[in-house]
């Protein structure tokens, strides 16, 4: 080439040459800029999501609080066990490990089973996995020994909810169970995590299910802490960055008195039905019993699907709390009520007497309401009526009854809304009314309704705490403040004084001397329960029919089967003429009200009365 | 003539600057392999071998390279062969051979040989250069790119394709030309999307769209590699501190990655002086690229100049998440023998073109 061809391809080459290495530079600045970007504008989104990569938060479960009886004696306690736990990631044969651990601690075939199917799962290192619940102190004692075996297990302890009292306590103190819903308890804690919580309980992550495990959860349960790990990559943890302790629950403090639940589930026995006992002054609730029932400590710390199941099945119910749920006709328990009703309403005073032939007859159609005695009682007053319970009597007096205006009463006396401000599962039930019965069974109201009522039948049905309630309102005469199982003001739950004034003191106390008549008088039909105790009680006693009949002598063809007989009803309180404590007692097919349901009250009031 | 003899030829400049570089990817090195000290002397063994190579090769007049480029560029491809023959398959690629005790990369050994034998070949053309040039060059390029595309090893495939082209570029490609092809490309890009792209292929690209689309598949590189770097900071968190580096959450980080802990451990501040000590050697190497004595080695400095930019913009383009993921060392900086040895053998031969002196001939 000669020497201008040659500087020609030089200075082309220059151009070229510094026009692709000023793409390159344009590069670096772009590369820059990036970087810049990534490192200095949006540093901090970057420097949280580096964070959170290597920031592994592990939930700590707190201890749950424990329940006291009025008496501060333990209704349901934090027991400590020990349980055999295995470390997943440490054991590379289930087979060897299992073949190693067998001659040590004695392994079901279910727990083996159960084992297996979990380790599949367990995927995730760290996690630990229980293989044997509640180690014997044999076991304890073996595993120690032969510990050095065994890198990929340990033995630590593990709480286990439990009640020295297992089924008497069931409905009320309600169950604990392991729950999901705990994993939404830890803001900015992904669920994942929930799955490493360092755990309390042998039954995992617990809340309350039922009755005042369930109200009073939020007290109970404290609040969870937390541990922060280093993880890397291969999700192993390592060393810890941050411990905030688990808070521990606060203990409850309850009404409910021990030696009177137990009375009245004695005195109850294999019977269907419900036993509620108030304290006047307070509202607070002593007894609260619904039969037949289920051990809570099984249920609370894991019990088998299949027992859990049959729990369920059982035909007689014993999930059912009969003392807040169950709905029974009140029969003649009611008749205070209406008479209270009567009164105000000037329809009758103390001395007016009627005449009670052993039915009444409705004037619109000429049908007949029977009264329980054959032939009646004859002349009656008030007192009269309310001690032999004269049907008669209060036929009369519903029929001249305004319907809205004895419901509205009613309601005065808490039928037809919650009466326990803690009750898990009260039921409010209704109070039957013209409006009611049209909106529900698009039929009108007809008088004869309204006397059914007068006698605590018809459309008018109760709880036992509804019942209890109303007992209460009648001992403290017309006053009384909401009921509670807990002790109040520890919880902010508005308890408050709601008191209600019904009548002047005249009435009440003339209703306590007849009331107080129907256990103590000689003509009272309660009078068979005089002398099971040596103090006063009032009380009316009832016997709610199932199915409507005319005469004594069909009765005795549906007694035969047994779910069909009567209800046995009573509401007493004592002792008089100053009362403490209102009962109530419903037995599921128990017939005759004050000779059946009357000794389950009284044995109730002598344990809270201390009388033995 | 005695006082010729002696003399040692070397580029102060460049040997410092890459020695510094190369010394500095000691520590992030060692950062980068959990503090692993053994892979840490093993790199220092390869840097010290090939400064050694970089010396020797940097003494020969640059007339041995252009009588053996063609020996040369059949020993690549000999070897290219003997790799799809013989070499082991790792990872689903053949990409070593292994010659004795020593094993490499082959397609590193092309990435030398295209451009030097590129340069002799186009050296004496009369500008501007012929189509029938153009056409045997470009023939050349595509054989020796689907030689090693199909080991398959796309991204070193295109630093090889690239060798190629920018010494056709740079020994005077006409203009016209070059936007043609580039046309070219852009209309024929989906084909080459549908039919020469494997399907992971397709995926990493698309992933760089979009990584949050799979973050803990094909995204979680490139997610993990932008928190590393962006977590750095302007100062970064300190040698051996970086949390993503040090607990695994960011993957190949002796190789590819290696930025990224640069980026994580000593932040903006150390990013911008290792891009401006890599600035330097690219100013440096074209500053003697056009001072250089005749056309050849312009070519071959330019060349193998650019090769190395090529390398270097891809990988740090693909670790800030500019590009897809592409399997590409750092130079001078990630682990790995072959890359370290052809890139200090490439500068040795840019030092042999840039210090020897050709006189005029009389």
């Amino acid at each position: 080439m000669i020497f201008e061809e040659r500087q020609a391809e030089k200075n082309d080459f220059s151009s070229r040459a510094i026009f692709i290495f000023s793409l390159i530079g344009i590069a670096f600045f772009i590369i820059l800029f990036q970087v810049f970007s990534l490192q200095v504008s949006r540093y901090s989104s970057y420097e949280l999501a580096a964070l959170n990569n290597k920031n592994y938060t592990v939930p700590i479960q707190p201890l749950r609080g424990e329940i006291f009886d009025r008496n501060g004696q333990a209704l349901v306690r934090n027991i400590k066990t020990f349980d055999l736990i295995t470390e997943p990631n440490a054991i590379e044969s289930t087979e060897s490990f299992l073949r190693l651990i067998k001659p040590v601690i004695n392994l079901t075939e279910a727990e083996e089973q159960q084992f297996l199917a979990q380790f599949k799962e367990m995927a995730f290192v760290n996690k630990e996995l229980v293989l044997k619940k509640n180690l014997s102190r044999q076991e304890i004692a073996q595993f120690r020994v032969r510990g050095f075996n065994f890198k990929n297990a340990f033995v630590a302890e593990r709480y286990r909810r439990m009640s020295e009292y297992p089924e008497i306590f069931s409905h009320v103190l309600g169950y604990v169970s392991s729950s999901e819903s705990e994993y939404d308890l830890l803001p900015g804690v992904p669920r994942s995590h929930w799955r490493d919580a360092e755990l309390k309980y042998a039954n995992g992550l617990i809340k309350g299910m039922t009755g005042l495990e369930a109200t009073y959860n939020t007290e109970l349960s404290g609040s969870y802490g937390s541990r922060v790990y280093e993880i890397n990559s291969r999700r192993q943890l390592g060393e810890t960055l941050e411990h905030q302790p688990a808070t521990e629950g606060r203990d409850i403090y309850t009404h409910l008195d021990i030696s009177a639940q137990k009375s009245a589930a004695k005195a109850l026995g294999s019977r269907k039905g419900g036993v509620v006992a108030v304290d006047l002054e307070s509202g607070g609730i002593n007894v609260l019993f619904s039969s037949p029932s289920y051990s809570i400590n099984k249920l609370s710390n894991g019990m088998s699907i299949a027992d859990f199941q049959a729990l369920i099945a059982n035909p007689n119910k014993p999930f059912f709390n009969r003392a807040t749920q169950g709905r029974y006709p009140p029969a003649s328990t009611i008749k205070p009520a209406i008479a209270m009703f009567g009164l105000s309403n000037k329809l009758i005073g103390w001395e007016e007497e009627i005449d009670d032939p052993g039915y009444f007859t409705l004037p619109e159609n000429g049908r007949i309401y029977r009264g329980w005695k054959k032939g009646g009682h004859k002349n009656v007053n008030l007192k009269k009526a309310l001690l032999v319970s004269s049907n008669t009597y209060f036929f009369k007096l519903a029929y001249q009854s305004n319907m809205q205006d004895l419901a509205s009463y009613l309601s005065s006396f808490g039928f037809g809304s919650k009466v326990c401000v803690d009750c898990f599962d009260e039921d409010s039930v209704f109070l039957p009314t013209p409006d009611w019965k049209y909106n529900n069974l698009n039929t009108p109201w007809f008088t004869g309704d309204t006397v059914n009522i007068g006698v605590g039948q018809g459309y008018l049905v109760a709880t036992p705490i509804q019942l209890a309630n109303y007992s209460a309102i009648l001992a403290n005469k017309g006053t009384l403040p909401k009921l509670s199982i807990a002790k109040s003001p520890e919880f902010n739950l508005a308890i408050k004084n709601q008191s209600t004034t019904l009548l002047g003191s005249k009435n009440w106390s003339k209703m306590h001397d007849a009331l107080t008549g129907v256990i103590e008088d000689d003509l009272g039909t309660a009078r068979s329960i005089k002398d099971l105790k040596n103090f006063k009680v009032a009380g009316k006693s009832g016997t709610a029919e199932l199915v409507s009949l005319d005469s004594k002598e069909a009765y005795q063809d549906v007694r035969d089967t047994e779910l069909l007989r009567d209800h046995s009803i009573i509401i007493a309180f004592g002792p008089m003429p100053n009362p403490k404590y209102a009962v109530s007692v419903v037995i599921e097919n128990g017939e005759s009200g004050g000779a059946v349901a009357g000794p389950v009250a009284i044995e109730v009031l002598k344990s809270l009365l201390n009388e033995q | 003539m005695n006082n010729k003899l002696s003399k040692i030829y070397f580029d102060p400049y460049l040997f410092f600057s890459i020695c510094l570089l190369a010394i500095f990817g000691l520590f992030f090195l060692y950062s980068a392999s959990n503090a692993d000290l053994s892979i840490v002397i093993k790199q220092a063994a390869y840097i010290f071998l090939g400064l050694v190579i970089m010396m020797v090769v940097s003494q020969p007049d640059p007339d041995i390279f252009r009588r053996t480029s063609f020996a040369f560029l059949c020993f690549a491809v000999l070897l290219l062969g003997v790799t799809a023959l013989i070499g082991p398959e790792i990872n689903g690629a053949q990409r070593w051979v292994r010659i004795g005790p020593i094993s490499f990369q082959s397609s590193e050994i092309l990435k030398l040989a295209l451009p030097i034998y590129l340069a002799n070949f186009l050296c004496d053309k009369k500008l501007p250069i012929q189509t029938r040039e153009i056409g045997i060059t470009v023939l050349i390029i595509l054989t020796a790119f689907f030689l090693v595309a199909r080991q398959p090893d796309l991204g070193t495939g295109l630093i090889v394709a690239l060798s190629g082209m920018f010494v056709l570029f740079l020994s005077g490609l006409s203009w016209s030309f070059i936007g043609g092809s580039f046309v070219l490309v852009i209309i024929s890009s989906p084909l080459i999307w549908n039919i020469l792209l494997k399907p992971f292929q397709q995926q990493r690209i698309a992933t760089l769209f979009n990584p949050e689309s799979d973050p803990f598949g094909a995204g979680w590189n490139i997610i993990q590699s932008k928190i590393a770097i962006g977590s750095g900071g302007i100062f970064g968190k300190g040698f051996g501190q970086g949390s993503q580096t040090q607990l695994n959450f960011l993957p190949e980080t002796k190789t590819d990655f290696i930025f990224s802990v640069i980026g994580e451990e000593f932040g903006f501040v150390g990013v911008f002086l290792l891009l401006g000590l890599y600035f330097f050697i690219l100013m440096r190497c074209l500053y003697l690229a056009l001072s250089a004595r005749d056309r050849f080695c312009r070519l071959v400095i330019g060349g193998l100049t650019l090769t190395f930019a090529a390398n270097l913009v891809i990988n740090l383009c693909m670790v800030v998440g500019l590009l897809p993921v592409v399997g590409m060392p750092l130079p001078f900086i990630s682990k790995g023998g072959s890359s370290l040895i052809s890139l200090f053998f490439a500068f040795g031969i840019i030092t042999s073109m840039a210090t020897h002196k050709k006189f005029l001939p009389q």
